[in-house]
């Protein structure tokens, strides 16, 4: 029964996508009518899943499994792909998170699309049938279907229905990240065919969780292990963005239309980062022990570098956009933090960034449909004009900088005191100075995160009214639609709730991360008990790895 | 457990918060100009509860059994588990320093983070004084804040601030400490950017969360190392699945199984006790770093500079969150982690040090300053820097003085700002004090309450402020002059009560370090002296110019200016009786000279009953000698202020033509340069080459001389800003370097970031996507803007799936 919950919740997206594409002349209203259905619908589904799923993340095998042979065709060559969904503790969060977020996609470009609503609307649900997708994916063809699905209704959204430069950012956007995505793909399927290789059961297969049990029994080499590290590397970390992979970011970001940005910020950048923790952890545990400080470094340099590029924006998107920057470096920081604190922070951290960075593009969209600017210097005592666009402003701001009390607190402070905790107590002699540089950096990437996003507000909100007068009628202009709340508050919510309580979230993803996390933390943790080994870290740990 | 101690603790912080958001609901459309109902009647509430905690916390420990009194009394209420990371950490024990029952204490650690609320002496002397100040405050607000646009979300934001307010000093825990403590900063900055149409206050407001941030961050670092040295962020001891019921705490022993294990809080009764503090440089840089983030909260060097831009909120919000509570937050923490500083003089040393200099350093700014409430806040600013230097003694006198002199503060500051914002809601939002004089007899009841205040805070016999500050000097006075450190170690052979040494954190300083520290504190010592002095000055500055010599008042005032409606008097007359009586009826009812009742409350905390700090417990005594000497300095810097600035107008810039180099400023002055112009002898000259139309000699003359000029001025230009008075006018230009060596750095370097991702970053993954690029424009040539055309290709890869589908299953 739940597990038909599970397909209904995958597939509704794209009936109405379908429906949608079918009756490409139906008006603008019943469009996205029919799409706001569509996304409360699964939105719904989703939420029944979330409710019934075991509230101490302790599962036998994933939640919801549908498996079903797919193309499989084991009696002749072995081949077994599978039709296999589920959801487990590393992607029920995000699963939830997208069908949230696209309840507040639809409903930002209620008005803000005017031309051809149908084949918008249609985009727009083929792009949540692949992002539920991706989440819940257990056979890599299908996860890798899934994961370029989401590329090509980007492209169109983008590419049809955003600004001035819109098919560079569109073309850069894909290039860039499909080209990543195919070294990805050639990394995993190597990883198929080594396993079908030497785990001696005659059988190609692509299942996720069965790959990573066999790679526990028999490892691959190191020197494999980095090689398809890089690999998988390239498609991820362009995803994710991770410093310097990260300028189709800001371009994307900006000509992209407001609902785009939201699910580009808020779901499609997480993807990269849940890449590296379904796949990178578990499957290659010694790279990526080895490349723990390199990842680290990567991580704290976009966390410092974001930041300080964001101070100098003028452009209300792009400033965003490189905070997102700064707020993934957050996410792969826990990451490779490997300690239990790091990790769940960082799972926890990709949700609160989706919900405070999605929130902050729509309200960006919200003062574009409003002034038709994005121009920071163009603006500025909003506060007086729309109280309750600065209310929302304010909250979505406080959760992005991490006021405690709210979602982005618990996120930051868990990856900080997790990388702390593997700088001081955790770290092999050699590499401790490196890892509390890293981790003092990272604290005080707030310190700047806080500067940027508090100044925005401070010439966008407050200080004597300032409005472009292009528009010609700002006497018109008004406060948030009851509309844009609804859009707006199931977010205010969700940081609220997460703030308060995160270990409702953290505590059903808890065990899962722990199984997905455990292989390369044992490495790592190793040789730092080795004491004869700890003087060259890096030769240690491949010596380490390879005694394996 | 007492359950009255469980319910109020509750209620203490549900009830302000009940206040805001019924305020936040029903305030805009419903309740409108009655929007200070709830929120008073919340805080009046609040304040009734926190009367009763006191009381119920005073019983308990009178009644504690005899084998628990040595720990002091405290009671946990654990509400929810706000995260719980399983095994999250291995806590290293280096088995052979640890005591034998300390052993079951390493190992595994779980995250655990609950909600859990306490009660102890320190707690509910702050929850009292926190919720009394508050709500006479909000009772003046209602006068002061009517017909404000934003009347509701004022009272809402209150409502928020006094509900973290009180859970800052109520929650058990360092990390929840820290969110309450970023809580308040979220109302610090949301109120003083209240009115958000002036640029200066929504600058303020960012200014002064960014400042606090700063020293947040060194607060996270701290918390991070208490988190890997301790093993948890818990004051209190609980058991490792959360129980804190003091029974079975106390049962747990090293065969408990692991959810029933032990988990030592750092400021648990059970490692006081033990005295099990980690000493050294460790114990050192938690607790320096501990100080950053009170300095950001409490205004002290070196992150001082935001609390008098601060002044650019309502007055209320001053009175309230800028003078008596939030600003108070950080000496609270220190007196909190008393057991971890008790465990590094060093970092004792450097309290005092930092309190000391600012208490100074703000006094000599408040000297020059014209606006009256900045006046106040630098005040507000030395004054803890007072409490900070009684922290930094080290002794029990020391914290329990500067927590008296704390309490004390609130009421006479609050008083003084209030008083202030009295005067400007009489004079249209003016507040600069050269611009009114002589209002005694306007608002004769505000100036009969600012005196009252100003006495207080000067330390004149017998109002509130004369007996904290007394017992303040007298903590520095017993580490300068009575060898109490060489005492504590006994190497003071002369020294009378010389006792054998303890193996304490000061075992390890040698004679020569003892005699430096000795001689840092005597420094300190006089510097308080003098402060007390400056104290005295600037406050009767401000008052004589505000109510004495000639009556005056600014235009923006219009005809109506009048003494203020008795909704605002009454909390004046309330908090000025305060503030005589508060300190004489606490000595008094001590039944002891120099003995307070507020100190032997507070010595049952836990944090002050046991372990390094108890040691250097002395018996109250009065002081006569330190009390004299303060009372005549305080009284010497009342009469030169009368003296200067009783007359009248001019009186403001005396101190400008004492302490100010003349003569340079001439350089820069037009009116002295055309002055020039009618000397006869060079008007004639000057008239003679413009008729003969060779005036551009006269320029070109001019202009040399005026380049030869600068040069020889420069040093006198150099005096300019760096005379006394103009170092103390501009506030010592703290602003200026911060904005010369931290804010314009990182603006450059944030603008070449920018540059580096556009042209080099970009550039390179551009070079690189050559070829891609070049794949690209040919699709783009095939299939640019022909959605349909993308439409058939994906529903012919569909097909493709589809029909390998087919082809496997038939093969």
């Amino acid at each position: 029964m739940i597990n038909q919950l599970l397909l209904l919740t995958i597939f509704l997206p794209l009936i109405g996508a379908v429906l949608l594409a079918l009756f490409g002349r139906a008006s603008r209203e019943s469009a996205r009518l029919l799409a706001l259905c569509v996304a409360l619908l699964t939105l719904w589904c989703a939420s029944q899943l979330i409710f019934n799923f075991p509230p101490t993340g302790e599962l036998t095998a994933g939640f919801a499994v549908t498996d079903i042979p797919w193309l499989s065709a084991v009696a002749q060559t072995g081949l077994d792909i599978r039709f296999s969904v589920g959801l487990d503790g590393l992607g029920l969060w995000m699963f939830g998170l997208t069908a949230l977020l696209f309840v507040t996609a639809v409903l930002i470009s209620w008005e803000a699309i005017q031309e051809r609503a149908p084949l918008f609307y249609a985009m727009l649900l083929l792009l949540e049938f692949g992002c539920l997708g991706v989440f819940t994916a257990r056979d890599i063809i299908l996860f890798y279907i899934f994961f370029e699905l989401t590329l090509i209704p980007l492209f169109f959204l983008i590419g049809i229905w955003g600004s001035e430069e819109r098919r560079y950012a569109a073309i850069k956007f894909f290039l860039f990240t499909l080209s990543g995505s195919l070294l990805t793909f050639l990394g995993l399927l190597a990883v198929v065919i080594w396993d079908y290789q030497h785990s001696g059961t005659g059988l190609l297969r692509f299942s996720i969780a069965g790959l990573t049990e066999s790679l526990q029994q028999h490892p691959l080499p190191v020197n494999l292990q980095l090689l398809l590290f890089a690999a998988l590397f390239a498609g991820f970390a362009i995803k994710v963005p991770l410093f310097p992979l990260h300028t189709w970011l800001p371009l994307a970001h900006v000509q992209a239309p407001a609902a785009g940005s939201v699910i580009l910020a808020g779901v499609l950048l997480k993807i990269g980062v849940y890449g590296f923790l379904r796949f990178s952890l578990p499957m290659l545990p010694q790279a990526t022990a080895i490349c723990m400080p390199w990842m680290l470094w990567l991580a704290v340099a976009g966390i410092v570098y974001g930041a300080l590029v964001a101070l100098a924006q003028s452009d209300l998107k792009k400033l965003i956009a490189y905070s997102s920057v700064s707020h993934l470096g957050f996410c792969m920081l826990g990451l490779f933090a490997l300690n239990p604190t790091g990790v769940q922070g960082s799972v926890l951290q990709m949700v609160n960034h989706g919900i405070s960075t999605g929130g902050l593009f729509a309200i960006v969209g919200m003062i574009y449909d409003r002034y038709h600017t994005r121009q920071i210097a163009d603006l500025g005592g909003l506060a007086r004009r729309a109280p309750w666009l600065a209310f929302f402003m304010v909250l979505f701001t406080f959760s992005s900088i991490g006021v405690p009390g709210l979602n982005g607190f618990a996120g930051e402070f868990l990856i900080l005191l997790g990388m702390f905790q593997r700088a001081w107590a955790e770290a092999p002699a050699a590499l401790a100075t490196q890892y509390v540089v890293i981790a003092v950096l990272a604290t005080s990437g707030v310190v700047l995160g806080a500067w940027y996003m508090l100044w925005l507000v401070q010439r966008v909100f407050f200080g004597p009214l300032k409005e472009p007068h292009t528009t010609g009628h700002n006497d018109h202009v008004s406060d948030l639609s009851l509309r844009e709340i609804l859009a707006l508050a199931p977010l205010a919510v969700f940081i609220v709730w997460i703030g308060l309580r995160p270990n409702d979230f953290l505590s059903r993803m808890g065990p899962s991360l722990e199984a997905a996390r455990r292989p390369a933390a044992q490495i790592v943790d190793q040789a730092r008990s080795a004491p004869a080994l700890a003087r060259e870290p890096i030769n240690s740990l491949e010596n380490v790895a390879r005694a394996r | 457990m007492n359950e009255r101690i469980t319910y109020c603790l509750i209620l203490i912080p549900a009830l302000p918060l009940l206040a805001a958001v019924i305020v936040a609901v029903l305030g805009p459309k419903l309740l409108r100009s009655l929007s200070h109902i709830p929120v008073i009647l919340g805080l009046a509430g609040a304040s009734v509860c926190s009367l009763i905690l006191v009381a119920e916390v005073l019983r308990e420990q009178d009644s504690l059994p005899t084998d628990r009194e040595k720990a002091g009394f405290e009671q946990v209420v654990t509400l929810w588990t706000w995260a719980n990371v399983p095994d999250a950490y291995n806590l290293p024990g280096d088995g052979a320093t640890l005591p034998p029952h300390a052993s079951r204490d390493v190992g595994w650690r779980d995250f655990r983070i609950d909600i859990s609320l306490r009660a102890d002496a320190l707690t509910a002397m702050m929850l009292g004084m926190v919720t009394f100040v508050a709500t006479l405050v909000a009772v003046f607000a209602a006068g002061y804040m009517e017909g404000d646009r934003g009347y509701w979300r004022f009272f809402a934001y209150i409502g928020l601030f006094v509900f973290s307010m009180t859970m800052l000093v109520s929650v058990s825990n360092f990390l929840l400490l820290f969110v309450f403590w970023e809580a308040v900063g979220v109302c610090s900055y949301l109120l003083i950017g209240f009115w958000y149409e002036k640029p200066e206050a929504a600058a303020a407001g960012k200014k002064a969360f960014l400042v606090n941030r700063v020293g947040d961050f060194a607060f996270t670092v701290a918390m991070f190392l208490i988190w890997c040295t301790y093993g948890t962020l818990n004051y209190h001891d609980s058991l490792a699945d959360g129980t804190t019921d003091p029974q079975r705490v106390v049962a747990a022993t090293a065969d408990s199984p692991p959810e029933q294990k032990l988990i030592r809080g750092v400021l648990g009764q059970d490692r006081i006790l033990a005295g099990d503090y980690k000493t050294g440089w460790l114990a050192t840089a938690i607790c320096l770093l501990l100080l950053l983030g009170a300095c950001g909260k409490s205004a002290q060097f070196p992150l001082h500079v935001w609390l008098p831009d601060a002044m650019e909120g309502p007055t209320p919000v001053s009175a309230l969150i800028h003078a008596a509570t939030m600003v108070t937050a950080g000496v609270y923490m220190v007196a909190r982690c008393t057991p971890l500083f008790a465990a590094s003089p060093t970092a004792q040393l450097v309290v005092a040090i930092t309190g000391g200099f600012t208490a100074l350093l703000a006094g000599l700014i408040a000297l020059t300053q014209f606006d009256l409430k900045r006046i106040l806040a630098y005040s507000t600013i030395s004054q803890l820097g007072y409490m900070f230097l009684a922290l930094g003694a080290g002794t029990v006198l020391g914290v329990t003085g500067g927590m008296f002199h704390l309490f004390t503060h609130a009421f006479f500051k609050a008083l003084l700002f209030l008083g202030a914002g009295s005067v400007m809601h009489a004079m249209g939002g003016i507040i600069d004090i050269r611009q009114f004089g002589g209002l005694r007899r306007l608002m004769p009841w505000t100036h009969a309450t600012f005196l009252i205040g100003c006495l207080a805070l000067s330390g004149v016999f017998p109002l509130a402020g004369f007996w904290s500050k007394d017992t303040v000097l007298a903590a520095v006075h017993h580490n300068a002059i009575e060898h109490e450190l060489e005492r504590r170690v006994g190497s003071h052979p002369g020294h009378p009560d010389a006792e054998p040494a303890a193996p304490g954190p000061l075992a390890g300083w040698t004679a020569e370090q003892l005699a430096t520290a000795r001689l840092i504190y005597e420094v300190l010592y006089y510097g308080a002296l003098f402060t007390s002095f400056l104290t005295a000055l600037y406050t009767f500055r401000a008052f004589c110019l505000t109510f004495y010599g000639q009556e005056r008042i600014p235009d923006q005032a219009g005809h109506h200016a009048h003494e203020s409606p008795p909704l605002m008097v009454a909390p004046l007359a309330v908090l000025a009786v305060c503030s005589i009586f508060v300190g004489m009826a606490f000595v008094a009812w001590s039944g002891s000279w120099g003995g307070n009742i507020l100190a032997n409350f507070l010595e049952g905390a836990p944090s002050l009953a046991a372990g390094a700090i108890a040691t250097t417990k002395t018996p109250p005594e009065f002081h006569l000698d330190i009390a004299g000497y303060s009372t005549l300095v305080a009284l010497a810097g009342i009469l030169s202020a009368m003296f200067l600035y009783m007359g009248g107008t001019k009186e403001a810039t005396v101190l400008k033509r004492l302490f100010d180099l003349q003569g340079a400023d001439r350089l820069t002055d037009p009116e002295w340069i055309a002055g020039l112009e009618r000397i006869p002898w060079i008007s004639a000259t000057t008239k003679f080459l413009r008729s003969i139309y060779l005036g551009w000699v006269v320029t070109l003359v001019g202009y040399a001389l005026g380049a030869g000029s600068l040069v020889l001025a420069i040093p006198l230009l150099v005096g300019q800003f760096i005379s006394p008075y103009k170092l103390s006018q501009n506030k010592f230009y703290f602003d200026e370097i911060y904005a010369a060596l931290v804010v314009w750095p990182l603006s450059i370097l944030a603008s070449i970031c920018y540059w580096i991702d556009r042209w080099i970053v970009d550039g390179l993954v551009n070079a690189a996507g050559m070829v891609p690029a070049a794949i690209g424009s040919l699709m783009r040539s095939l299939q640019m803007g022909l959605v349909q055309f993308y439409a058939l290709a994906m529903v012919l890869g569909a097909l493709v799936l589809v029909a390998a589908r087919l082809i496997w299953a038939a093969g």
